[in-house]
């Protein structure tokens, strides 16, 4: 059991060592997320220009919100992305890692988080801690709220991962992934409230993305975090969390299973 | 000088007709590309009208005028990417020597790298741009005489003129760095999201670096104030008159620098 931990706890190390060499990689999402954080910033201010507050959230909340998200959404980004898992299908290489002792879809976990922390602790983290002493946003304001909001991001980490895994493996069936890539991206972009929160949602499409895991990627984190959230209301969001967590993982290795079989009749 | 002309456009339209087969050869992924397309875009409208449902409008523009905004852009986009897209992947055709083989061939290499391919997907942005455009119109109440017609179809060339340009500018300065993609990424496809949005939502400096530097406000937003009609915005509304001769001399210009960095160009050696 410690040996098959620290054999995954491996491969983190060696993608924080690989994240290491590739810096310019790590810059230009930077330069991407800052910039797409410029550009929501300025959306939200016009949208809110000459308002109050709108549906009982006020500018400064929202400003907050899409700094969190914008930051989350950098985390994201620093991991496999679907394009990366289709081609790993298309070209074969995936099939030599079932050659291998391990299991797949942990292992890309494990790598994930090596890339993830390195462009956390060397971009994100200073690149949003002066921003946000900058804008001085609403933050959680005791140690249980950021409990919580660690606890809600990382939930929400882990349906993201299963879900693009899940849409990557598709491949395996679809030659052309050209639709379902579309759906995937339209899916997360709009009903995980990467950049429009579900609050200003109308409310027969408010309900339709409560029904879906993606809100539990960004935006109860994100509303946990701007304390929008909070009190007795955080708990079924949690729960809520993860189920879809349980599902999407439940999903990922039904998929990954039933590709694996694949792989064995192709190899013949 | 005309029968080379003429000669170009033959082997421009042969080359041309062989990338279409190549794209038509996969008729499943043909179909799926261009309705990805137009769905992806799709998406980013919905986001806007979503974005939009609580607040009614942005700095006086709604929903049906943003639609129009962007429909107009990925318009012209559309045309552009039939046209030039391939020109970011460049550094590739320089890095792998693919380029030397168009140097010795009896075109000229800027249109041969323009033959290069004939990019069908774009259908599923013409499609997208053409059906948001016609539901804008129509939500609007709009009733254009001709001249305004002429205003939209200048609007539509030198647009495209414009964003062509722009990717001819990124591919030119692969002949001295050898890296065009990465460029393209960070420096146009952000301008380009910008233009989605009306451009007084956006900091001063930034309206006049997408004015005056790489002209994109001329490509959707300042047509627009003069085909909409909204005289309350900080650009008068005639600049919109001038996006045809801006796209023919923005890409005039990069055609030169292109030219030029042609001429600097030695093989990458392999």
């Amino acid at each position: 059991m410690i040996k098959t931990y620290r054999m995954y706890w491996e491969f983190t190390r060696k993608s924080f060592q690989r994240s290491a060499a590739y810096r310019v990689d790590s810059w230009s999402r930077v330069l991407g997320n800052v910039m797409s954080l410029g550009i929501w910033g300025c959306i939200w201010f016009a949208l809110y220009y000459g308002k109050g507050s709108v549906e009982n959230i006020s500018f400064h909340s929202m400003l907050s919100y899409i700094l969190i998200s914008m930051a989350l959404q950098g985390i994201h980004s620093a991991g496999t992305p679907l394009w990366e898992i289709q081609r790993r299908v298309r070209t074969g290489d995936i099939a030599i890692e079932l050659l291998r002792p391990y299991d797949y879809p942990l292992r890309m976990l494990f790598t994930d988080l090596g890339s993830m922390s390195f462009y956390f602790i060397t971009a994100i983290f200073p690149l949003y801690t002066v921003i946000f002493i900058f804008f001085q946003p609403n933050i959680p304001l005791s140690a249980s709220q950021w409990g919580l909001f660690i606890l809600s991001a990382a939930l929400g980490y882990l349906i993201r991962y299963s879900l693009e895994l899940t849409f990557g493996l598709f491949t395996f069936w679809l030659v052309e992934t050209g639709g379902v890539e579309d759906i995937f991206y339209f899916s997360i972009s709009l009903f995980s409230g990467s950049v429009v929160p579900l609050w200003f949602f109308p409310d027969w499409l408010a309900s339709i993305a409560s029904l879906l895991p993606f809100q539990g990627i960004y935006f109860v984190p994100n509303a946990i975090f701007v304390g929008e959230l909070s009190g007795q209301a955080i708990l079924p969001a949690l729960l809520n969390q993860v189920i879809w967590l349980v599902i999407c993982y439940g999903l990922l290795r039904f998929v990954w299973a039933k590709a694996s079989q694949k792989i064995v009749v192709q190899g013949g | 000088m005309l029968k080379s002309c003429l000669r170009g456009l033959k082997f421009y339209f042969y080359m041309v007709g062989v990338s279409i087969k190549t794209q038509l050869q996969y008729r499943y992924a043909f179909v799926m590309n261009i309705l990805g397309w137009a769905m992806t875009y799709a998406g980013t409208a919905i986001t806007m009208w979503v974005m939009l449902y609580s607040f009614q409008t942005i700095r006086g523009w709604m929903f049906w005028e943003l639609l129009f905004l962007f429909g107009l852009s990925v318009l012209s986009w559309s045309i552009c990417i039939i046209f030039f897209f391939h020109f970011r992947n460049m550094d590739e055709y320089i890095v792998e020597g693919t380029f030397d083989r168009f140097l010795v061939r009896p075109i000229h290499p800027f249109l041969h790298v323009v033959a290069l391919k004939f990019d069908v997907g774009a259908f599923g942005q013409l499609l997208f741009s053409i059906v948001a455009l016609i539901i804008a119109y129509a939500q609007l109440g709009l009733n254009w005489q001709l001249s305004q017609w002429l205003i939209f179809l200048g609007a539509v060339i030198g647009g495209t003129l414009i964003q062509g340009g722009m990717l001819v500018l990124i591919s030119g300065v692969a002949f001295w760095t050898t890296r065009s993609e990465r460029l393209f990424w960070t420096l146009m496809w952000p301008a380009k999201n910008l233009m989605n949005y009306p451009l007084t939502i956006f900091p001063r400096v930034i309206q006049l670096l997408v004015t005056f530097v790489l002209p994109f406000a001329f490509v959707n937003f300042l047509p627009a104030l003069l085909l909409l009609d909204k005289t309350k915005e900080s650009f008068a509304p005639y600049w919109g008159f001038f996006t045809l001769p801006v796209g023919v001399i923005f890409f005039a210009l990069c055609f030169k620098f292109w030219t030029i960095g042609l001429n600097h160009y030695k093989s990458a050696g392999s």
